[in-house]
């Protein structure tokens, strides 16, 4: 067990439980994994049962997605008590060998995906970026996150925001290769230690530098700097919102025309943990020629695309559909050309869904930031 | 059971471009990530499920820089007891054969019933310091080894053969198992492990600590040269052969006798 004091009675206020089991109702992955979070919080209020449930697969299952959290009538986070029991499972240090790597490569790189520090600057190549230096006052300093960093196919969005940011003339810095993980899989991976560390080394990093703000190109920083580090200086936002804000002072010039038919799915990061669901679709509503279509699950029902709660190392064993090809087919249904995300993780899972559906031919996702890239000047 | 594992702080080469230095003869490594060496990491978790199945101690040996500290924390946070950092620039380690007489100095004069090393390190690719270090300590040894069994008195090595094949060996204790990758899975350290080894003793050493006269395993000592350091040039493209089956046969078979290859 973890090695503070608190029971997880006191740590989840499992006491606090009504058991209306809106929580389980509202979770999306029920329908493909045999995961009842109810019944892990009625449960784990017997201590000596805590070994017994660890060891349950079904806990890797939870997406993190916070449904759950977002339906309690009693303000109860029900999936941390699955976290906990991962947190159980992580110091024992029997983990899968993926996310063991994982975790091990955060600790080492300071990324997830086991590249070298060294190298995450390199997205920046061939282009005119504005480093942060200690000390010098920024409005806007920007977190790009890993996946972005490293992932080729999500790096365009930093890169696209960088032209954009050239052109509009705002006051804006990135960090160099000291940027480090912000720890949102490592918490959801259960490794506390490690998210503690990172807290603790991200805080101090960020606050010698004088900004006003910290701009998050990703949801998953995005709330876990909002809601998980209580002593970071900045304002957090998310680059949407940043976006929004100059698009009114007109300073996003349009060009071209892209004459589609777009649904905006809504990241679990940004939407439901974070109340951000305006900003993305203004965006998207100004490129011009767009016809804008929305799901039936939207917003804060919106179907979570299973990228998040450390998922991209936990391999899911169910051989039902996943829950992105569910979110590609009521696309395909609305006739929309375009999947556009705020995320990189529901990038990479929506795309790989609509890959194994093969609509690659009539269907496309981007991240809004791609969009922009070809229909804003820079 | 008393064990001593010897591990190695390596570059990883599979993701950043290997640049050699103009001196011909070392690498570009700043952009690389560091970590245990593969092999060496499977070594430790074997030494950790001998003790959890037998009882005993282990001590980490390892030579190597500063900041490899944290290689050694978490082989620690695993469950090994105690550890040696040797940190001396005069070690000729290109060398195996210098490497692993400096690990026989941290060993010697210690009882011990097995030491566990990689099979091979990734960056140099020898596959000989264990099997050197057995010499050294004047010990049995066993390489390649895909699974261990502890008995009384002797350890029964299978070794992973050319070809599939499996040798099992018995060894009368003390002895050196170089540890194949594969031969377990090894474990996760997590931080508040890392925290808690920091508890432990780790000792760094120089030379001069263990007795060892640094001219004994420098490079005028060695008997090996390193005199250029280069990257392979892709020889030749691939060909592919079209058409029926019976065809590509006949194109294949005329190929190989045509190159003399048959
Ligand atoms: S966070 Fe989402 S996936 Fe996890 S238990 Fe809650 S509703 Fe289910
Ligand atoms: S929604 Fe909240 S109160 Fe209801 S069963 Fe789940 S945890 Fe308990």
């Amino acid at each position: 067990m973890s090695t503070e004091s608190q029971t997880f009675t006191e740590k989840y206020d499992l006491l606090g439980c009504i058991q209306c089991g809106r929580c389980t109702g509202g979770c999306p992955v029920t329908v493909r994994a045999d995961l009842n979070v109810r019944r892990f919080v009625y449960d784990a209020y017997y201590e000596e049962k805590l070994d017994e449930l660890a060891r349950l697969a079904e806990i890797w299952d939870c997406t993190a997605c916070h449904t759950c959290a977002v339906r309690c009538p009693k303000g109860l986070k029900p999936l941390e008590v699955l976290l906990g029991l991962r947190t159980m499972i992580i110091e024992s240090g029997k983990v899968e060998p993926t996310v063991r790597d994982a975790l091990q490569s955060v600790l080492l790189e300071g990324n997830p995906w086991e590249k070298s520090r060294a190298a995450r600057s390199d997205w920046m190549e061939g282009l005119d970026v504005k480093i942060a230096e200690p000390g010098v006052p920024v409005e806007n300093l920007f977190f790009v996150c890993c996946t972005i960093a490293y992932d080729p196919r999500v790096k365009s969005i930093a890169r696209n925001i960088v032209g954009l940011l050239n052109k509009s003339g705002v006051d804006y810095a990135f960090l160099d290769e000291s940027e480090t993980c912000c720890g949102s899989e490592v918490f959801t991976l259960g490794e506390e230690g490690l998210f503690e560390m990172l807290v603790e080394d991200n805080t101090e990093l960020l606050n010698e530098y004088t900004a006003k703000r910290l701009v998050c190109l990703s949801p998953h920083c995005f709330t876990t700097y909002k809601t998980r580090y209580p002593d970071l200086k900045a304002e957090v936002i998310h680059y949407t919102q940043l976006l929004v804000e100059l698009l009114e002072e007109g300073k996003l010039n349009w060009k071209g025309d892209l004459q589609k038919t777009i649904v905006y799915h809504d990241p679990c990061y940004l939407g439901k943990q974070s109340n951000v669901y305006d900003e993305p679709r203004t965006l998207l509503k100004n490129i011009p020629g767009v016809k804008m279509v929305e799901f039936e699950r939207s917003r804060e029902r919106s179907l979570c695309c299973e990228g998040g709660g450390g998922k991209m190392w936990v391999e899911s064993e169910s051989k039902k559909e996943r829950l992105a090809e569910t979110r590609i087919k009521d696309a395909k249904a609305l006739e929309a050309d375009i999947v556009a995300v705020a995320c990189p993780f529901c990038v990479l899972t929506l795309e790989d869904a609509m890959k194994s559906l093969g609509y690659e031919e009539e269907m496309r996702v981007a991240e809004i930031m791609e969009l922009l890239g070809e229909f804003v000047e820079a | 059971m008393k064990m001593f594992v010897c591990i190695k702080y390596v570059p990883d080469t599979s993701e950043a471009e290997v640049k050699v230095n103009p001196d011909g003869v070392t690498v570009d490594s700043s952009r690389f990530s560091f970590d245990i060496n593969d092999a060496d990491n499977y070594a430790v978790e074997e030494s950790v499920l001998i003790k959890e199945a037998k009882e005993g101690d282990v001590t980490v040996v390892s030579i190597g820089p500063k900041k490899s500290d944290v290689m050694i924390r978490m082989a620690m946070a695993k469950g090994c007891d105690q550890a040696v950092r040797i940190e001396d620039d005069r070690i000729a380690g290109h060398d195996p054969l210098m490497v692993a007489k400096a690990l026989a100095a941290a060993i010697k004069g210690q009882e011990f019933d097995l030491v566990l090393t990689g099979c091979m390190a990734s960056d140099d690719g020898h596959m000989s310091t264990g099997v050197a270090l057995a010499e050294e300590l004047g010990v049995n040894h066993a390489s390649m080894v895909k699974k261990v069994e502890v008995l009384d008195g002797k350890v029964r090595a299978h070794r992973e053969l050319e070809g599939g094949l499996l040798e099992v060996v018995e060894l009368e204790l003390p002895a050196v198992l170089t540890i194949q990758t594969g031969i377990n899975e090894p474990r996760y350290a997590p931080i508040r492990g890392i925290r808690q080894a920091q508890k432990k003793e780790l000792k760094v050493v120089s030379l001069d600590d263990l007795g060892v006269d640094p001219a004994s395993v420098g490079s005028d000592a060695s008997m090996v040269v390193l005199e250029e350091l280069y990257i392979p040039e892709v020889e030749s493209s691939a060909e592919f052969i079209e058409g029926e089956a019976e065809e590509k046969a006949e194109k294949l078979a005329s190929i190989l006798v045509k190159g003399g290859l048959v």
